[in-house]
């Protein structure tokens, strides 16, 4: 018995100690989330027009845009998207953004498209939300690197 | 020890049988409706909903939840904005709230709206330029075992300023069961024979008739993704026994000054057979016009014709050709 409540206390002393010595290697985790890179070139990989799939349909080889280091982008020609024109691009928030935003050249207002960053299938895709012509249509490109394997 | 753990689960078991027995009785009864023949454009309208609860629960047991309606109608009549729904009841009456856009539907993990999109689609009819809008009832209420009762939900709303053929959506269920798929005991949906809105200006928008050719999305401007269609099935045409049907379209700006014609039998003007005799056609107006940064097309006129290009058929099966006007409201 005594045996037993000896164990039981160095059991839990190592227990402790292990616990402490984890609270020391999560305080020095970096916690903080990383900032978005979209800069490269991204390919269409799958377009939607009101939730219907038109991947298929469309010859989507030409439909590309370059984000470059600089803050500019530019667009391929005949891609029918929110802006008609190469220009400034930014993130509504370099880690939590929710909005890529565009200012095309010759163009007063800024252009908004909803912006999301996820990884489907082991892949990164830049996803991107907007209207084209009326409101009630609702598009969706998704993005993916043309570099990437 | 073993002994009750063996009991505990005879008890799990009993409850899961309870469970499952209260949730196969338990529900709503089928949705029927009461909609007129027809309206005048900006009338405002009644329509009105019939069902009921039958609960069917282990006393003392009880079921809360609050009543949940739907209603699907053409994006044109901004029923949103108009439309007022109230419900009477045994148990009480009240007026219904559209659930907010920012609220999610647990299951489908979409906004109400869009989940009862996703779910009912738009029923009956042909070309898709609807919205379903979810309502709840700003209170609960609490049902006893047989407390059977039957309910109305009344729908007022203006019916927009276009003629139109349509066929009306209907929805009720219970706000704690969600949208669940498999679900048919506390989701029940309707839609309504046709419904006509005479009076207005401009063509009719027949939403239930097959049409020859029609464009969608219903409403796009020149830089929307638009999809042309062909169905060969809904008359005989010289196309009949076409194979491959192409487009001969012109474009014109909003003075009615021609921009450009494509009148050639290739790839670009090819539409694609999607079986049971449809075709259609995706294209960009304006990449596929290839227009300048400031024209604007304002419309549409075309053909479907064979790879000759000497067949060709028209609106109406006419020599007059197909018509399209870029428009939002």
């Amino acid at each position: 018995m005594k045996i037993n409540f000896v164990v039981s206390v160095a059991l839990l002393f190592l227990g402790l100690t292990g616990l402490s010595s984890c609270e020391d290697e999560v305080s020095k985790m970096a916690t903080a989330e990383t900032e978005k890179d979209i800069i490269g070139g991204w390919k269409v990989v799958q377009l939607t027009r009101n939730g219907e799939d038109l991947s298929e349909r469309l010859d989507l080889s030409g439909y590309r845009i370059e984000f470059n280091s600089d803050g500019t982008y530019t667009l391929a020609d005949q891609l029918p998207f929110i802006a008609d024109a190469p220009g400034t691009y930014k993130l509504s928030d370099p880690q939590y953004p929710f909005a890529l935003i565009l200012t095309p050249e010759g163009v007063q207002e800024d252009v908004v498209a909803r912006f999301q960053f996820p990884v489907v299938q082991g892949k990164r895709q830049l996803s991107l939300s907007f209207s084209l012509g009326c409101e009630s249509n609702t598009y969706q490109f998704n993005f993916e690197r043309e570099n990437q394997n | 020890m073993k002994k009750a753990t063996r009991t505990l689960l005879y008890i799990y078991l009993a409850v899961g049988l309870f469970v499952t027995l209260f949730l196969v009785h338990c529900g709503l009864t089928a949705l029927t409706v009461t909609v007129p023949e027809q309206a005048t454009v900006n009338e405002r309208v009644t329509f009105v909903m019939h069902s009921g609860a039958e609960p069917r629960i282990e006393e003392p047991g009880t079921y809360t939840t609050q009543l949940l309606a739907g209603i699907m109608v053409p994006k044109s009549w901004n029923a949103r904005e108009n439309a007022v729904l109230t419900f009477t009841s045994p148990k009480g009456n009240g007026v219904m709230r559209m659930i907010p856009d920012a609220e999610i539907e647990p299951v489908s993990g979409l906004s109400w709206h869009q989940a009862a999109k996703k779910m009912f689609g738009i029923g009956p009819n042909l070309v898709d330029d609807f919205e379903w809008i979810v309502y709840r009832s700003t209170q609960s209420y609490t049902f006893r075992n047989n407390e059977d009762i039957g309910f109305d939900v009344k729908v007022e709303c203006n019916v927009g300023a276009e003629n139109m053929l349509v066929r009306l959506g209907f929805y009720v269920g219970s706000s704690i069961e969600n949208l669940r798929p498999e679900d048919t005991d506390y989701k029940k949906v309707a839609f309504s024979q046709v419904f006509e809105v005479t009076g207005g200006e401009g063509d009719l928008i027949d939403f239930v008739n097959p049409q020859l050719a029609t464009v969608q999305p219903v409403r796009t401007l020149d830089n929307d993704i638009i999809t042309l269609t062909f169905d060969a099935g809904v008359t005989h045409t010289v196309l009949d026994n076409q194979e491959d049907v192409y487009v001969t379209i012109r474009c014109f700006d909003e003075d009615g000054l021609l921009i450009d014609e494509i009148n050639e039998q290739t790839d670009k003007t090819r539409l694609r057979s999607i079986g049971g005799k449809k075709f259609l056609l995706d294209f960009w107006p304006r990449g596929y016009f290839n227009v300048e940064r400031d024209q604007r097309i304002a419309r549409l006129e075309y053909f479907y014709t064979d790879a000759s290009g000497t067949l060709r058929v028209g609106y109406g099966n006419t020599e007059e050709p197909f018509s399209y006007t870029f428009r939002c409201q």
